[in-house]
């Protein structure tokens, strides 16, 4: 032993020393450095997770979305076709009330004609009588006795003639 | 090829700087060995007290070990306080260590890892530090000369107060020309020593001084036997004692493999410490020898591999512990039925 080097008391120091060294080791190296590297393996753990969930939000937003945008789209499709249909509608209504009330239009402007042309006409042949009796009397240089059984006769006339006329 | 070779040795400025310094260095160990020829080196079996009137006890290697200590638990207070949920580079580095280490507790032990962590990590770490402690420069080449019995006779027939006054001076053994006078020195580099009293290294590596690797050794053995006997209770110590079988044959093989492995059990203690102790011990001697053999370049492998050697030596320390303190929690029953 002795030619070894190895002396109890020396043996024990060293015992002690590396006991001491376990223990202080232990409190100052070891634990921290272990309850610290647990920590951020949580904390990393957790982190995933959680960009996990957002990643999975996001995508489930990013669905909701494309649902929302497609329906807005056929919403947006079917207003577009019912004011294509609602305008179509329209427009052919107020063509055919403009047409009807064209045609109304033209029609009394036609019935207005034709009575003004009736008025005229009697207008006309009245005076065409009242001048034909007029020049009757003066050609016979006497009044005529039953005029307005004159007037009528030659008003007959003219209707008559008119009639051919026409 | 001549060419290429002498390209490679001279072709810049950078290259003829470095070729001209190994060649210088080359030159100077070869030169220095007739010159001032570095003295053999000192070997000492055990550690030497450092004062040759101070404590016995107060010897080189516990000088080093103090400091191995003060190194580790600085390492720990710097790393403890200034503990970051982001790591800075030291941070990492001293997580990388830990981790690996409780990785290597894990693999071996499971779930009882956190229990035996403590005791292998500061083995590995502490032997590991001891280990390079050893090829750190002035580490086993500063220290004290003694006067040895001879030579204090020898002193004191000439004049004592002031031999040993001057004995007791601080030496570099490289440099030794300026204590050892050269022809003494020249014809007998070992009687240099013996004219100076004996050379008392200040450092010693504290896993090249049997105290240390037994101090390991014992604590280690002792625990695993507290670890068995806390996992197992009192069964643990069946293993030793085990007169079970069938028949007597068996009765009495059983016995003796109890025997076996209660002198396996201080094997194991035995082998522990002497395989530390002989690693680094003697890797410090081939260091030295090679510093003496040729002062420059011829060491530089040799520490490569002392290195090596001083991690493996940790490594194999610390695994062994963490076996034998694992196959300690193991029933004995259990442990046969494994084989």
């Amino acid at each position: 032993m002795d030619a070894l080097g190895i002396e109890w008391s020396l043996l024990l120091a060293q015992i002690v020393n590396f006991l001491l060294l376990i223990v202080l080791l232990r409190l100052f190296l070891y634990r921290p450095v272990l309850n610290m590297l647990n920590a951020r393996k949580e904390r990393i753990a957790q982190s995933m997770k959680d960009a996990e969930r957002v990643s999975a939000a996001a995508r489930e937003a990013e669905q909701e979305k494309a649902k929302i945008l497609e329906q807005a789209r056929r919403e947006a499709q079917e207003i577009r076709a019912q004011a294509t249909r609602d305008a179509e509608r329209i427009a052919q209504e107020i063509r055919s009330r403009a047409e009807q009330e064209a045609t109304e239009i033209r029609m009394k402007a036609q019935a207005e004609a034709a009575r003004q042309i009736e008025t005229a006409l009697a207008e006309a042949n009245k005076q065409i009588a009242d001048l034909a009796i007029m020049a009757t009397e003066k050609l016979l240089g006497r009044e005529l006795a039953n005029r307005a059984e004159q007037q009528r006769f030659v008003a007959e006339f003219l209707a008559n003639a008119g009639g051919k006329g026409k | 090829m001549r060419k290429k070779i002498v390209a490679f040795l001279w072709g810049t400025q950078q290259r003829k700087i470095w070729t001209s310094v190994i060649v210088g260095l080359l030159a100077a160990s070869i030169l220095i060995r007739f010159i001032a020829p570095v003295p053999p080196p000192h070997v000492a079996l055990s550690g030497e007290p450092i004062f040759s009137t101070g404590p016995k006890w107060f010897t080189n290697s516990v000088l080093t070990t103090i400091i191995v200590d003060i190194v580790l638990i600085l390492l720990a207070l710097a790393v403890r306080f200034n503990l970051k949920e982001i790591p800075g580079a030291f941070q990492n580095f001293m997580e990388a260590i830990i981790e690996a280490l409780y990785g290597l507790a894990e693999s071996v032990a499971g779930k009882n890892a956190s229990k035996f962590f403590p005791w292998v990590a500061t083995i590995f770490l502490f032997v590991i530090i001891s280990n390079w402690s050893g090829m750190l420069p002035g580490v086993g080449s500063i220290g004290f000369y003694h006067p040895t019995d001879k030579h204090d006779a020898h002193a004191t027939a000439l004049d004592g107060d002031s031999a040993r006054l001057f004995d007791n001076q601080l030496a570099m053994v490289g440099g030794s020309i300026v204590l050892a006078p050269l022809e003494s020195a020249q014809k007998a580099p070992a009687a240099a020593e013996g004219e100076h009293g004996k050379f008392i290294p200040l450092f010693r590596a504290p896993s090249a001084d049997l105290n240390v690797t037994f101090a390991l050794a014992i604590s280690t053995m002792v625990m695993v036997q507290i670890w068995g006997v806390r996992f197992l209770g009192g069964s643990y110590f069946r293993k030793f004692f085990n007169f079970s079988g069938p028949n007597p044959f068996m009765k009495g093989i059983n016995g003796f493999v109890g025997i076996l492995e209660l002198v396996s059990e201080f094997s194991r203690v035995i082998a522990f410490g002497f395989r530390l102790f002989g690693n680094v011990f003697a890797g410090e001697i081939v260091l030295a020898t090679m510093a003496f053999l040729i002062a420059f370049l011829l060491p530089v492998p040799f520490y490569v591999l002392e290195l090596f050697v001083g991690f493996v030596q940790a490594l194999v320390f610390m695994m062994l512990a963490l076996v034998f303190f694992h196959m300690a929690t193991i029933s004995h029953g259990s442990h046969d039925e494994h084989h």
